[in-house]
């Protein structure tokens, strides 16, 4: 029967438009941009090729060390932070009954479901120096020594921004982590019960043994996500005075787009790309993944 | 005893951080009622003064029509040629007899772990070069390269779990392999196709980084980028306005949330579960 079906012909009218938008918008341009980094090139045309001259120059800035900071910065929030906390919710709603669910379920996905300039907009209110939500707050307890300008600020406008980010997608990240919960079955926790564990011994050998698939695609959403956030730092800080805030991502557009050095820019999307391939094999790596049949 | 009070607790805290996540709902349409000078003194509090001038105000500096006609046909666009090439795909992957399907699979698979901005100066030179750039075709086009991996992953595993009896059916009626697909295996995995509709809806309305960096015409602006120029060319001075302009911008997708908020908590988690 797929005989009948599987001419070369069909095969070629199915599968060929996929592949060819795909490979020509996704995996082509990996081919230029290689090209360009080895180039002077700003953005009409080349003045020559320059060897890995772009690649010396990026090393050596001190912006891509400060954009490398930051972005590092955001991926220990997501990873560290939000997925155990998001976790401990999905823990905790599993406690709860329906309606307190029911509404905590809706209410968690709306920021994601949000623009994220409308996001960003609302952290800028929070974190405003004079009237904003953080400081007024600080004030009204009486640490008026904590308030501060928080988005120009070097210590701060990482976290700040990063919070803003994480904030949006913590919902999110809760619903899956439930949704994985509620696919075991009950069963297990009731043999264990049987035999005398407790919640959270029930937590560490049942349930996120179990949840590993879930554990290891939020790993790797939400590490790629930091790492290529770029809308949160654009609307909140333009980048920061000085250029304080900047992800490598950012600094990677700022250097194409902003002082047309498309060479130099071409080269740190190499190197990010690069960044990206590493962590996730890493992740592969000592995530385990084995496909979990109930 | 013990017990109860650590359930309410709980519960008190889901429900004040529930709270915060629907907070923005409740910022944008108190700001948006408030006058200009309010919003310093009184911030997050209820309008003491009720003004409803903002939304006509706004509508004259910000070019929310056009925005939204743009965002409106990079959506459609990018769902329709989304799913259509991508379910062709998925199907040719997991139900015809193609000896590259396992190497078709892992190849789109990369899509997952190459964020767009790694592509983005390359796009940039090439659509430049094609002339598509502030066409519309030319922000459509990439959106939907980069949104074709996860669409053909979910499909894919939906496709897979059918029974071979359905084609066998439609082969002995008559049908040839096009109409197998569009007039059985289509209608077949509709509830997957209208999963994937909600979550390319939500991904290409509030898509950024594309259309921020390939779109440098005013015309050509989806509403989100409009938005953020809006806020970044203005400064913000009167949040009045800002708050108005983020009701308009947001109000789309707030309706297909209250629609369906169920429909896409589910959309969200099967789209991440299958893969």
């Amino acid at each position: 029967m797929n005989k009948y079906f599987s001419t070369k012909t069909s095969i070629f009218i199915f599968a060929f438009p996929g592949l060819l938008l795909f490979t020509a918008f996704v995996i082509f341009p990996l081919i230029p941009e290689l090209i360009i980094s080895l180039q002077n090139h700003d953005g009409f045309a080349s003045s020559g090729y320059v060897g890995i001259k772009n690649y010396i120059d990026v090393f050596q800035s001190s912006m891509f060390w400060k954009s490398n900071r930051n972005t590092i910065i955001i991926v220990l929030m997501s990873t560290l932070i939000t997925l155990p906390f998001s976790f401990i919710l999905a823990l905790l709603l599993d406690t709860q009954t329906s309606g307190v669910r029911r509404f905590f379920k809706a209410s968690s996905v709306f920021p994601a479901v949000l623009s994220v300039t409308v996001i960003a907009q609302m952290w800028v209110a929070i974190y405003e120096p004079q009237w904003g939500l953080l400081n007024s707050v600080l004030r009204a307890v009486g640490l008026e020594s904590w308030t501060r300008e928080w988005l120009t600020d070097k210590n701060t406008v990482v976290f700040a921004i990063g919070t803003a980010f994480l904030w949006q997608y913590i919902g999110f990240n809760m619903l899956l982590f439930y949704t994985g919960l509620k696919s075991i079955p009950r069963t297990y926790y009731e043999a264990a019960l049987i035999d005398g564990a407790g919640p959270v011994k029930c937590t560490i050998k049942i349930t996120i043994p179990l949840l590993q698939d879930v554990i290891k695609y939020l790993l790797v959403i939400s590490v790629l996500g930091s790492m290529a956030m770029f809308a949160h730092v654009e609307v909140m800080t333009l980048g920061g005075p000085g250029g304080i805030a900047r992800t490598i991502v950012y600094q990677l557009y700022y250097t194409a787009f902003m002082t047309s050095e498309f060479g130099k820019g071409c080269a740190y999307a190499v190197i990010f790309v690069i960044e990206c391939l590493i962590i996730t094999l890493i992740i592969n790596r000592f995530v385990a993944r084995e496909r979990i049949e109930y | 005893m013990k017990k109860k009070l650590s359930k309410f607790i709980i519960k008190v805290l889901l429900i004040v951080l529930g709270l915060s996540f629907i907070f923005p709902l409740y910022w944008m349409l108190n700001l948006s009622f408030k006058t200009k000078s309010e919003v310093y003194v009184n911030t997050f509090g209820l309008p003491r003064e009720w003004v409803f001038t903002n939304y006509p105000d706004v509508l004259k500096s910000y070019n929310f029509f056009v925005y939204f006609k743009n965002s409106l046909i990079y959506t459609v666009g990018n769902v329709v040629l989304t799913i259509l090439v991508g379910s062709m795909l998925a199907y040719c992957i997991t139900r015809m007899n193609w000896k590259y399907s396992k190497l078709a699979i892992s190849y789109i698979s990369i899509g997952l772990v190459i964020p767009v901005q790694v592509v983005i100066i390359p796009l940039f030179i090439m659509l430049r070069q094609l002339r598509l750039q502030n066409t519309y075709i030319g922000l459509i086009i990439p959106q939907a390269a980069f949104a074709l991996s996860s669409c053909v992953l979910m499909l894919s595993a939906f496709f897979r779990s059918l029974p071979m009896e359905l084609e066998e059916a439609a082969c002995i009626d008559g049908c040839n392999i096009y109409q197998t697909f569009f007039r059985i295996m289509v209608p077949v995995i509709k509830p997957a196709i209208a999963t994937q509709t909600v979550l390319l809806f939500m991904g290409a309305w509030n898509e950024f980084p594309l259309s921020y960096i390939l779109v440098t015409k005013e015309a050509y602006r989806p509403l989100t980028v409009g938005l953020a120029n809006f806020f970044l060319q203005i400064g913000v001075t009167h949040w009045g306005i800002v708050g108005a302009a983020m009701i308009l911008t947001s109000l789309p997708t707030v309706i297909v949330y209250l629609l369906g908020s169920e429909k896409i908590e589910n959309a969200l988690t099967a789209g991440a579960i299958l893969k």
